[in-house]
């Protein structure tokens, strides 16, 4: 047990803290919150050499010592550095930007400290081990989100910081609702012991019925953070009223957080669960729980995949477009999980199901930090997002237009970024799976990206070809900002070409959420079935 | 405060006689609060309530100038806000003092935890230490809880006044 898997969500802490203090001297203010990015960079670089040094390492930390499942764990496996990693990488750009671009007096006041406790509550949900903690993690994460969300605080953004705070309150109100159920239905809150008692629910004395009501709620949840359809209403408000790199986060990052829990808790922990003969569900009785998660999960990627890509093609605003584009685009990230959810973990269909969502979520991640940042870039110096005012920007900033193509092209998928890689794993995935649902997913990913190719190639048409008109004349980004930007398009052009390790990683990340035995023994002990099982039971 | 609205004779001399009595059972709460009812939160929430008094009965100036000693108050801001930028007048003014200290309170909270990873032991492990044979009091017991419950005291009662002192001002 070592102090390193604590060490990204210590460092952000101190980042926090560090902003906090030094709130009164600005120039060490920006100092210490870069600082803290940077040392969240390279706490995750170590946590995950300590990771993927052992090939199969799951860490596991208790804080202050207490034994799970009695106490706070932390644990670090494939799947969360994978996401701690593009955390640190989307931040580390956003916060540049952010130091470069907000107001000072705002920056002063509160931004860094916000910031850094957002970054703290997005580690924390990837790290813990334990649903009571994801909800307070979500809490921190979101705490900070709402206060960056009406940064600027002017009628627009309270109106949409309004929506989001009131669903986001709502949404996290039903999630203690449904923690609240699953612990007095299976008496503990830790994902291990929580994924032991539901495999063998008579000797723990649970009747799944009631779980699998709970556990659906919270999926409601999860897709409400993650910005599925029909949970989709405070997506395109908040994105626009948010200051652009906290946008960039909440797109690239936050909405990963609702993927997570969703792989981790309903691909892993909950996947070994089945649905009892009894209580009026006969139709689908015996079934593992998977098959109803995975039908509600499809309705909701169908829908995300048809509503954001035909409200994007109507937009007329650049970061509306992208806003709409987020929720189709979560719509792909999903939709391979409701393919795999029609065999059990043990199935090679499962495993590419798993590993097309991590590897889509990370290209999703990456490219709309990239669009974000860039039309945060524009407005910053337009003073508008609007396509009538907007055109020939390509010949005003070259390389900031070229960021934005790459990240364009990356979401519609073409060779040899990194988006072709993740369309191409969803596609197999569907093809694969010689089923109905497999098809129907085919047949929505054809749309989908015939319609992303739509919004993408209006986008770059309308804003960044033409004539430049005297609003976008006077578009000059700093050096240092547009240096940031490419960096994250070269990342994506990077993972592009160099696939192959990115996809051992995800491959590593997938093989972690289906053993979940070996994760079940890493938190509890190798004996573990024996040695707390019969004490509490 | 303005005249006609001062509180009356009763109100202020009950409130000169309860502050101290409600300060001394917060911290009596603050002290055992890790292995009895009681702890950093609700000593904090307590003392906060001993400082609304104050502030109902006697006033914000009266609160921050003369028994925080905050020598910028509402009424100095107002004054010096040509010469001082916003931003310098928020930091020395009462919202910026109170809001200070539940940093300090996160940073102690913090580094109470991190001491225990100094000491080889996971974060925010703590430990006891008891003195034998201590005059009067028997046994005195020292926990290395006290350093996060302390933390957290200064979070509650920095973030509670702050809100009072936004939600005063206005």
């Amino acid at each position: 047990m070592s102090a390193i898997v604590a060490a990204p969500l210590l460092v952000a802490l101190g980042g926090a803290i560090g902003c906090l203090l030094m709130r009164s001297r600005p120039r060490l203010l920006r100092g210490v919150s870069l600082l803290g990015g940077v040392g969240y960079l390279l706490a995750t670089v170590a946590l995950a050499r300590a990771v993927f040094a052992d090939s199969d390492a799951i860490l596991v930390y208790y804080l202050s010592g207490w034994q799970a499942p009695y106490g706070i764990t932390l644990v670090a496996d494939r799947l969360s550095v994978i996401f701690i990693g593009l955390t640190a990488i989307v931040s580390l750009a956003a916060l540049w930007v952010s130091v470069r671009t907000i107001d000072a007096s705002g920056q002063r006041i509160s931004y860094h400290a916000l910031y850094q406790f957002m970054v703290v509550g997005i580690t924390g949900s990837f790290l813990t081990a334990d649903i009571f903690n994801l909800f307070v993690w979500f809490e921190v994460m979101l705490m900070a989100s709402y206060v960056l969300v009406v940064f600027h605080s002017g009628p627009e953004q309270t109106r949409a910081g309004m929506q989001y705070v009131v669903l986001n309150l709502l949404g996290s109100a039903v999630m203690l609702l449904a923690i609240g159920g699953l612990y007095a239905t299976t008496g503990t809150l830790n994902m291990a012991d929580l994924a032991r008692r539901l495999a063998e629910p008579a000797a723990y004395g649970i009747a799944p019925g009631p779980v699998l009501g709970l556990t659906g709620l919270l999926l409601c949840v999860f897709a409400l953070k993650a910005g599925l359809v029909p949970f989709q209403f405070w997506v395109p408000g908040a994105y626009q009223a948010a200051p652009p790199p906290v946008t960039a986060m909440l797109a690239g990052v936050v909405k990963k957080v609702g993927v997570y829990a969703i792989i981790r808790l309903y691909f892993s922990v909950f996947a070994v669960a089945t649905i009892p003969d009894s209580g009026g569900l006969s139709v689908v009785a015996g079934e593992p729980f998977l098959v109803v998660f995975g039908g509600v999960i499809l309705v909701m990627a169908l829908l995300s995949i048809l509503l954001g890509g035909i409200g994007a093609t109507g937009r007329n605003n650049l970061d509306e477009l992208l806003a709409y584009s987020s929720i189709s685009q979560v719509g792909f990230i999903v939709l391979p999980l409701a393919v795999a959810a029609t065999t059990l973990p043990g199935d090679s269909l499962f495993r590419a199901g798993v590993l097309a969502t991590i590897v889509y979520a990370i290209i999703h991640g990456f490219a709309k930090g990239v669009l974000f940042l860039v039309s945060g870039a524009i407005e910053d110096h337009v003073g508008t997002l609007e396509f009538s005012q907007l055109g020939g920007i390509s010949e005003q900033a070259p390389v900031l237009s070229g960021a934005f193509f790459v990240g364009g092209l990356t979401l519609i998928g073409i060779p040899p970024l990194f988006g072709f890689f993740g369309k191409l794993l969803v596609f197999k995935v569907g093809v694969e799976a010689q089923n109905t649902i497999g098809w129907i997913a085919v047949g929505a990913t054809l749309i989908g990206a015939i319609l992303t190719i739509t919004y993408v190639t209006r986008a770059w048409e309308r804003a960044f070809w033409g004539p430049p008109n005297e609003f976008v004349e006077e578009l000059t980004v700093s050096p240092s900002v547009v240096a940031v930007i490419a960096g994250l398009a070269i990342i994506i052009i990077a993972l592009g070409i160099g696939f192959q390790p990115v996809y051992e990683l995800a491959n590593g990340a997938t093989s972690a959420v289906i053993d979940t035995d070996a994760y079940v023994r890493a938190v509890l002990g190798p004996e573990s079935a024996h040695a707390i099982g019969g004490g509490l039971r | 405060m303005s005249s006609n609205n001062q509180t009356t004779v009763i109100v202020r001399t009950v409130v000169r006689s309860v502050v101290p009595i409600i300060v001394l059972v917060a911290i009596g709460l603050l002290l055992q609060g890790h292995n009895f009812p009681g702890g950093g939160f609700i000593g904090g929430v307590l003392t906060v309530t001993a400082f609304a008094l104050v502030y109902i009965t006697y006033g914000a100036e009266y609160l921050s100038q003369n028994l925080l000693g905050i020598s910028d108050g509402s009424v100095a801001r107002r004054e010096t806000q040509d010469v001082l930028d916003p931003d310098e007048a928020f930091f020395s003014g009462t919202v910026g003092r109170y809001s200070a200290v539940f940093g300090l309170g996160l940073a102690l909270a913090a580094g109470g935890g991190l001491g225990a990873i100094a000491f080889g032991e996971p974060f925010l492990s703590q430990a006891v230490l008891y003195f034998d044979h201590i005059p009067v009091f028997g046994v005195i017991e020292l926990a290395s809880a006290l350093i996060f419950d302390l933390g957290v005291y200064f979070v509650v009662v920095g973030s509670l006044l702050t809100i009072l002192a936004v939600v005063g001002n206005e």
